[in-house]
């Protein structure tokens, strides 16, 4: 028993049969920097994101749909928008990126790339070309680095980019700090930000996971409505008003939309933080099963994402 | 190429961290932003140890040569730093041997027969004749033991000499056959800032008269830290007496410092950093891990005992105390010292298996919590690395286990002294002079292997100064009898005990842990 423990510890810090990570604060002593330039514009041509688009209606959203009970609100947010847009979402689960990417109306969805880290999802080859293929990803660095500038020209060339600025998932299901990439990314580019509020894929499939849990958790999947910069502000404050507005989508599915409304002008919006206490018990508080009322827990997956 | 010692922040890269827990090793994984400091890398050690010696002695700093200083008919002693240094013990040839050996040629060349050679033991245990023979080579044991190669005795009346008072009434009494030399040579090693310059003369051949005037909680409380001797109270007590032994013996002082080669092949994934292990130290960190676990207690403690450290020696200076021992503090930073900026809530240390006083023997509680806050908590400059009310968690088994050969009155103040109380001063006010002046303690300390009778309260002394800026102190993985008996709590794994501080340092604190051995300084800024 003790055995196994020590060898899965090991196992899984030193990433066996790929690429030793470096910590970040310990990078200036990394001998050669592994470069992680991977080419993705062919992911983005007119066959491959018709293979994609076959491949994620008909591969990914119903097996995402078989595994969880989705539910979507807020959509109509998207109508009467055009393009391109940053998506800013909250992060706890690799279920996140597909909820989106499975709930987004087929004219979104078709011009949507995601945001990837650069140190996971492009450490090898075989990872990186799959990724890249069914979610349309794009490299990204975590710390710092040129994706940036990448991530801008695909903006002005029309693609839209889902983005989650807490830059790793969360650890116990809460939502962490925004990073100020996704707000600096929109300033630059001058396009609006669509707020997204995940609940739910945490206790679906949370980190150390890689398949979700069985029994079809239920996962709830709220659009919120543009968020417009400002020329000139700061990205430090569209950050904070991003997560906001993250906040308080979190808040309107946990509750409801008025009254969530009516917290937000009060400033009174519960911190998507979570409560200030041990980590057990912050697990214990985000693991809660969600109202299960307005999810028909024994749906079809091949109707449920059509809701 | 070596590296600097550097301050890493634990991300989602960052592997399981390895963590010291007396005979055990753990891999723990620490809390997202948790700081780690780390020693530097190795330097590299000196090719020509033996040529460096010898220009120490001919070259020598606010001295003259020695060969000039050694002349037939002379009273020659030679004085040297005993067991608990370093650790763990280095690979032989020790350099004192090397150095000792050096001396003696040129006492031999200049026609010196009057030769006394003493372990500077204090009121630490006496060396064992084999201990004596591992530390200075087969020639000098067989050329001066028994007679001319002893340990010093702190209780023999006859062979003390008081030579006065410092101006601040401190008592000054050593070794009579050293104060009464021609020349008393000291052979130092400097495994840490505390270690040399004055601490060795009047305090490695004191007598417990003397040594109370600095072995006490008052000096321990203003000494900010142990490790930064012109902040220490202790290192300017021994400066005080220093310069009075002085007036009175000529000095002769050797000193030189090690590198950061604590373990020996194959233990080196020990020293690594953990995201550079290899395939290779992967494997032998599971092996060695899963080995300790099952290996029953006798075994472990074979294993880890039978470990000599291939330390490399970077400097060797001689010659005056002040001047030699301003540049050996010079060469022990430049190979410990990491800069830290500001403090933090909690300090995390694992305790490991060896500490300066159970060299061959078992780290009882009271030097476990030694080693932990006496010098591991200790181990900065300028600040300490937790904040004043900080928590400070430490990874030891803390088993209910003493030697009774070489700690009989450890056992004793365990069971009696600390039933009773904790504090450091309540302790030293009312027990104290009892166990200090035990007959049996004192037979025991002078014929067998035993520590003075007063050792475990200098231990105990030792971590005042952390037990008077902590708010809380934790083990993880502790007896909880042991710990409860010292005052301290137990906690089974890291999250318990930090939800167990969140009453001291809050939910979400800053913590720092300190990867060692081998040593870090941390130069807090």
């Amino acid at each position: 028993m003790s055995l196994r423990r020590d060898v899965r510890d090991v196992s899984r810090g030193w990433r066996w049969g790929r690429t030793q990570l470096v910590p970040a604060s310990a990078e200036p002593h990394r001998p050669a920097p592994v470069s992680r330039a991977f080419p993705t514009a062919w992911a983005r041509t007119p066959a491959a994101v018709a293979l994609r688009g076959a491949v994620q209606r008909f591969g990914l959203r119903p097996l995402v749909h078989s595994q969880v009970a989705v539910e979507v609100n807020g959509r109509e947010a998207l109508d009467a928008l055009r393009g391109p847009v940053v998506f800013v979402a909250n992060h706890c689960s690799h279920l996140d990126a597909p909820l989106v990417l499975t709930t987004l109306p087929e004219r979104w969805r078709r011009n949507t790339v995601v945001a990837a880290a650069a140190d996971y999802f492009f450490d090898t080859w075989p990872r990186a070309v799959g990724s890249t293929m069914a979610f349309s990803t794009f490299p990204i660095e975590r710390r710092g680095g040129d994706s940036g500038s990448q991530a801008v020209d695909l903006l002005f060339t029309g693609w839209s980019v889902l983005v989650f600025p807490e830059g790793t998932r969360s650890a116990d299901g809460w939502t962490g700090e925004f990073r100020l990439g996704a707000a600096r990314l929109a300033l630059d580019a001058g396009v609006p930000v669509v707020p997204v509020a995940i609940r739910g894929s945490f206790p679906a499939m949370p980190r150390g996971r890689s398949w979700p849990v069985p029994g079809r958790r239920p996962v709830r999947v709220r659009y919120g409505m543009p968020v417009h910069p400002v020329r000139g502000e700061d990205p430090a404050l569209l950050t904070e008003r991003l997560r906001g507005e993250v906040a308080r989508l979190l808040d309107e599915d946990a509750t409801d939309w008025y009254g969530a409304l009516r917290r937000s002008a009060e400033g009174a919006t519960p911190s998507p933080a979570g409560p200030e206490a041990s980590r057990w018990r912050r697990v214990w508080a985000a693991t809660e099963p969600l109202e299960v009322d307005r999810v028909a827990a024994r749906r079809s997956p091949w109707r449920s994402g059509r809701r | 190429m070596t590296r600097p010692g550097f301050v890493l922040e634990v991300d989602e890269r960052t592997p399981p961290l390895l963590v010291h827990e007396g005979e055990k090793v753990r891999l723990e994984t620490f809390p997202l932003g948790t700081r780690v400091v780390y020693p530097p890398e190795s330097l590299p050690g000196l090719h020509d140890v033996d040529g460096a010696i010898r220009s120490a002695l001919l070259d020598p700093h606010g001295s003259d040569p020695l060969p000039t200083l050694l002349w037939p008919g002379m009273r020659l002693t030679i004085a040297f730093d005993d067991i608990s240094l370093p650790l763990p013990p280095m690979q032989t040839p020790d350099v004192r041997q090397r150095i000792v050996e050096a001396v003696l040629t040129m006492a031999a060349a200049a026609g010196v027969d009057d030769v006394q050679l003493v372990a500077a033991n204090a009121l630490h245990r006496r060396m064992t004749p084999a201990e004596l023979r591992r530390c200075l080579g087969e020639r000098i044991f067989r050329s001066f033991f028994p007679d001319a190669l002893t340990n010093h005795d702190a209780e023999d009346r006859d062979n003390l000499l008081h030579l006065g008072t410092t101006d601040h009434g401190e008592d000054v009494e050593i070794n009579r056959r050293a104060a009464e030399s021609d020349l008393l040579v000291y052979v130092n090693i400097n495994l840490v800032a505390m270690d040399g310059g004055h601490k060795s003369v009047p305090i490695g051949l004191a007598s417990y008269k003397s040594l109370r005037h600095h072995h006490n909680t008052h000096t321990m409380l203003h000494s900010k830290s142990y490790m930064d001797p012109p902040r220490s109270a202790l290192h300017g007590s021994a400066a005080r007496m220093g310069v009075l032994v002085n007036e009175h013996v000529k000095i002769f002082h050797i000193e030189t410092t090690l590198n950061n080669d604590a373990f020996p092949s194959p233990y080196r994934f020990l020293t690594r950093r953990e995201w550079e292990w290899s395939a290779k130290d992967q494997a032998t960190m599971l092996a060695v891990k899963r080995g300790l676990d099952l290996a029953p207690a006798r075994v472990r403690s074979r294993i880890f005992r039978s470990m000599e450290a291939p330390y490399g020696v970077t400097s060797v200076q001689a010659g005056a105390t002040d001047p030699v021992h301003e540049l050996t503090l010079q060469n022990v930073h430049r190979q410990q010292l990491v800069e830290v900026q500001g403090q933090s809530d909690v300090l995390v240390v694992g305790v490991p298996y060896v500490g300066p006083y159970n060299v061959n023997s078992t780290l009882n509680p009271i030097l476990a919590m030694c080693l932990g806050m006496g010098y591991f908590f200790n181990m900065y400059r300028g600040r300490p690395l937790v904040r004043p009310g900080g928590a400070m968690i430490l990874y030891h088994p803390v088993p209910w286990e003493f030697s009774q050969l070489h700690h009989p009155s450890y056992v004793d103040f365990f069971e009696e002294v600390l039933a009773e109380s904790t504090d450091p001063a309540t302790i030293e006010k009312k027990f104290e002079q009892q166990y200090a002046t035990d007959p049996w303690y004192i037979h025991l300390y002078r014929t067998s292997y035993a520590y003075h009778g007063v050792h475990p309260f200098y231990m105990w002394y030792w971590g005042a100064h952390a037990m008077d800026h902590l708010g809380d102190v934790i083990w993880v993985g502790a007896d909880p009898r042991t710990v409860e008996r010292m005052g301290f709590r137990s906690a089974s794994t890291l999250q318990d005990a930090l939800q167990m501080a969140s009453g001291t340092v809050g939910q979400s604190p800053s913590i720092t842990y300190l990867h060692s051995p081998p040593f870090a300084l941390a130069d807090v800024r």
